[in-house]
């Protein structure tokens, strides 16, 4: 490794330092919840490595206690994670350049704090040779951040007595985790439709319930999108 | 839960895959696609959808009957949560105060 390169990754570090006051809560949350709905110490932690996704994590537990079948688990397991596309189609230009190997890891490595930081510090034609060395010391902080913090969680999380139900934790962090998603009208109304049409569908067999309400939830944000006055084309 | 071992591997697999595939699906062939707005807005209101639709029923629902009452433990802790985090933003009060109200709930009213 060049000086530039070490830099650039501790740079990047540094830059994310402030990101582990928001993930280290979410990875104990995280490890607690997954020993609580039933997972062994074995499975949280292989989930916690190889999923390394906290939302689609805390999202599908409350159906893992539910009994839903596994294809809904994952269904919905790939609907909390679609921002990662946006993330995606936004990286690709930046790590185009990079062997396949580099490429795969940076993919998996990818969370939502450091995108935001990177997309905020680089452009895709500014041609600097180690932004994916700052993009990558910022990941792996958070990367170990969130397996140590999940790790004392289901260490903990599996001295603590059923009886306090702490798997319903997963439930309220999802509450927490879902009030900054909300940030326009079209939005919140996406998501109030979609918590409507979940209560009435709740009996259709397979729980076909919950993808009735999002697929209505997001015709409803977009329906809201396209009638609402729109605010940023109007005005300079 | 010894019994339904292989269902949880199962669960991790295919999540595992799909957390990959989705961050990896333009990084990987190296794609120069611009998503289109609307793609873009499905993909930021698919979430929000998701986690209410999930949300909802967890709290309101007790044996799969409507119960919107002061006497669910879940319904209250899941409202006095939403009251936190919207006025707190703060995870650990979030969850600390959801925990307290449906503890508490359990106690005096069940």
């Amino acid at each position: 490794m060049q000086r530039e390169q070490i830099s650039a990754l501790r740079e990047g570090a540094l830059a994310s330092a402030g990101l582990l006051v928001g993930i280290v809560p979410w990875g104990i949350v995280a490890g607690v919840a997954m020993v609580s709905a039933g997972l062994t110490q074995t499975q949280a932690v292989a989930m916690s490595v190889l999923v390394f996704a906290g939302t689609a994590q805390l999202a599908v537990l409350p159906l893992l206690v539910a009994k839903a079948p596994l294809w809904v688990m994952v269904a919905t397991a790939l609907v909390v994670n679609l921002r990662y596309v946006i993330y995606s189609a936004v990286l690709a230009p930046h790590f185009e350049h990079l062997p396949r190997l580099w490429r795969v890891l940076l993919s998996y490595i990818t969370v939502d704090g450091v995108f935001a930081l990177f997309a905020g510090s680089y452009r895709p034609e500014d041609g600097n040779p180690h932004k994916h060395w700052y993009f990558l010391g910022g990941s792996l902080l958070m990367w170990c951040a969130w397996q140590l913090s999940s790790w004392i969680g289901i260490f903990a999380g599996a001295m603590i007595p059923r009886e306090w139900s702490l798997e319903f934790a997963s439930t309220l962090a999802l509450i927490a985790l879902l009030i900054p998603l909300l940030f326009d009208r079209a939005v919140v109304c996406g998501a109030l439709a979609a918590g409507g049409v979940a209560l009435i569908a709740a009996k259709l067999p397979l729980n076909l319930g919950l993808l009735a309400a999002i697929a209505v939830g997001v015709a409803v944000g977009l329906a809201v999108a396209r009638l609402g006055p729109r605010k940023e084309e109007g005005r300079v | 839960m010894a019994g339904e071992s292989w269902f949880v591997w199962a669960l991790i697999a295919g999540m595992a895959a799909i957390a990959f595939l989705t961050r990896a699906v333009f990084i990987l062939p190296g794609s120069h696609l611009r998503l289109p707005p609307t793609a873009e807005r499905v993909l930021r209101y698919a979430p929000a959808a998701a986690i209410m639709a999930i949300i909802v029923p967890d709290i309101a629902l007790v044996q799969g009957a409507l119960s919107i009452s002061i006497e669910n433990p879940r319904l209250v802790g899941g409202l006095v949560a939403f009251a936190l985090a919207a006025s707190t933003r703060s995870v650990f009060a979030t969850i600390a105060g959801g925990m307290l109200a449906l503890t508490l709930v359990r106690q005096f009213a069940g």
